[in-house]
């Protein structure tokens, strides 16, 4: 299943002019469950479905309460590259989306590791911090 | 026992939404202290801060129905304003606030507070042995230095919550800032009453883009929120949006690196230990801890990279849409190599790029596809040049290759691309970079800012704002 279509919305956005950070939420318990086990939302995964150096990822996160995922980049271009081309960074999920959630793999990597406490803790598995 | 504090939020850089008199109307039924919104940021690039212009939001305008509430209500607001926020931008704002109190007869009271910084207070600062640091990996700066901070056009700082307490403390009728920490804005009072940093921060972060933590959000709706010792109440103020753990949860993700940790002048904000619960007309957040660090603001200054010129052309000619990459590197290359021009790409005085709209125009060189799938594509081609007129020569180069230049396989020998605009190469702007985005260490987090208090409509301009205004 790609992850676009796993998940019920995708946002993309600058987080200050260097970084983009991409936000994940997910229909129900199920699929969250597929993307947060998946290896495509790990540091490695991530980097491989952007072609971008793993240190360019600053990290993955999950939060079980609200069944979401956040992805955190170093922008390869930002605006202060006078030829950026996506100053507000708002369209650029789509080489995540287009990435294969692999169903059935179980936790792979440091991003399925376990959570930081209780169910009030917005974000288990810290990766790359 | 610290009495509650009720914030009325919105942004005012974007249009209120229809209804939002009822929306007020039943902010102040639940009781408003302070109404509080955001008009600056850098999201929208180094342009504005470097040109001295703003996006066309109009923010005295989206302002008018919630200062009319608040002066009728004698409550304070709180605004930062202008986009990039330097003394220019502000002080177009504030002839629209002028403008707009003398239309409706108000003659309020208003502390303005100045963002930006001077470059001799900055420079000096250096040169006495700050140490200025990048406040991002991914910047590529290295520590400011005095040569930085001299080559910038403009330099402008998150002014935190302190200085417009002491605005507050004067018992204004309102606070009017340029650049500022968006949270900030909404800390300074609940934080001059006494209730925790922690509360004030983590409701600022809830309520700084207005209605946007709602279900759905809607930045152009505005949001209530009570705020005492231990936590805060979120509510939305339009039946036609609410509150839910999801959107108040998913809100404090939004446009931040992190989920859970923020930095800001004098401490970091933690809600790793956060807990969300609905409530009956909202969501209440506990939890949220402060962890008390040295007072930084986060300074942005734009310097000049030089002139823009752009040509559009559309292509629908299949034999051109199969080599429509190599088509337009070609005619990159063939500008960069003209006697003419290659001196001055040499020394860095003009660069061109250009983007295919079709195949690579949002990715760039991370685009996997390597050509065209439509059945048409557009070719923007981009020109960055150390003067405007070098600019347009270049790009009027490229785009007359373009046109009329042969490629393998041609049959189109009158003319290669269709060419939507005339004139064919336009004039965009200067181009500007973030050449400051640093941490400026401050004793006295009331900083260089300049700040006067003053009635509108004014008689003239304020003679504390505007060019290099001194420390204070």
């Amino acid at each position: 299943m790609r992850l676009g279509d796993a998940a019920s919305v995708i946002r993309s956005k600058n987080a200050g002019p260097f970084s983009v950070t991409i936000d994940l939420f997910f229909p129900d318990e199920a699929t969250y469950a597929v993307a947060r086990g998946s290896a495509l939302l790990t540091v490695a995964g991530v980097a491989a479905a952007y072609r971008v150096a793993e240190s360019t990822v600053a990290g993955v996160w999950f939060d079980d309460r609200i069944l979401a995922a956040k992805v955190t980049l170093s922008r390869w271009s930002s605006s202060d590259d006078p030829f950026c081309s996506d100053l507000f960074g708002a369209h650029l999920h789509t080489p995540l989306a287009d990435g294969l959630l692999d169903e059935g793999a179980g936790a792979v990597g440091a991003g399925g590791a376990g959570h930081a406490g209780g169910p009030s803790v917005a974000a288990g598995g810290d990766v790359a911090q | 026992m610290t009495d509650p504090v009720r914030i009325l939020g919105f942004v005012n850089h974007i249009a209120p939404s229809a209804d939002i008199e009822a929306q007020i109307e039943q902010a102040f039924a639940w009781g408003v202290d302070v109404v509080v919104a955001q008009g600056t940021g850098s999201d929208w690039g180094p342009y504005w801060l470097g040109s001295g212009q703003q996006v066309a939001a109009n923010q005295a305008a989206n302002v008018e129905p919630y200062v009319r509430a608040a002066l009728a209500h004698g409550v304070p607001f709180v605004f930062s304003l202008g986009i990039a926020g330097a003394d220019v931008h502000l002080e177009e704002c504030l002839r629209g606030f002028d403008a707009l109190c003398a239309r409706n007869g108000w003659a309020p009271r208003i502390g303005v507070l100045s963002g930006e910084v001077s470059r001799d207070y900055l420079a000096g600062r250096i040169a006495g042995g700050a140490v200025v640091e990048p406040a991002s990996a991914g910047s590529g700066h290295a520590r400011l230095t005095e040569a930085d901070v001299h080559e910038a056009v403009r330099i402008v700082a998150l002014v935190g919550p302190e200085p417009v307490m002491a605005l507050l403390e004067q018992s204004v009728d309102g606070v009017l800032t340029g650049r500022a920490l968006d949270i900030g804005l909404f800390m300074a009072l609940p934080m001059l009453r006494g209730l925790p940093t922690a509360v004030a921060a983590v409701a600022g972060k809830l309520l700084e883009c207005g209605g946007l933590a709602l279900e759905p959000g809607d930045s152009g709706r505005a949001i209530w929120a009570q705020l005492d010792e231990t936590g805060v109440e979120v509510r939305s103020c339009s039946p036609d949006a609410r509150a839910t753990v999801r959107s108040i949860v998913s809100h404090t993700f939004y446009e931040r690196g992190h989920p859970t940790r923020e930095e800001n002048p004098g401490g970091v904000l933690d809600l790793s230990a956060a807990t969300y619960r609905e409530t009956e007309l909202g969501v209440r957040c506990e939890g949220a801890a402060w962890h008390p660090a040295p007072y930084t603001v986060l300074l942005e200054g734009a310097r000049r990279e030089g002139f823009r010129a752009v040509s559009l052309l559309a292509v629908r000619e299949p034999a051109l849409l199969a080599q429509a990459r190599s088509w337009a590197r070609s005619a990159e290359e063939q500008v960069c190599r003209a006697a003419r021009f290659a001196p001055e790409v040499a020394a860095g005085r003009l660069r061109i790029h250009t983007r295919i709209m079709g195949l690579d125009a949002v990715l760039g060189e991370l685009e996997p596809h390597d050509g065209v799938t439509g059945h048409e594509a557009g070719v923007l081609i981009d020109v960055v040049a150390a003067t405007e007129e070098l600019a347009r020569e270049a790009c009027y180069y490229a785009f007359i290759r373009m046109f009329i230049g042969p490629y393998p396989g041609r049959k189109t020998t009158a003319g290669n691309a269709a060419a939507p605009i005339m004139p064919v190469v336009v004039p965009v702007s200067e181009v500007f970079q973030f050449s400051i985005y640093h941490l400026l260490p401050l004793d006295d987090p009331l900083g260089p800012f300049a700040a006067t208090v003053t009635t509108f409509p004014r008689q003239g301009g304020i003679p504390t704002m505007g060019g290099d205004h001194e420390a204070r």
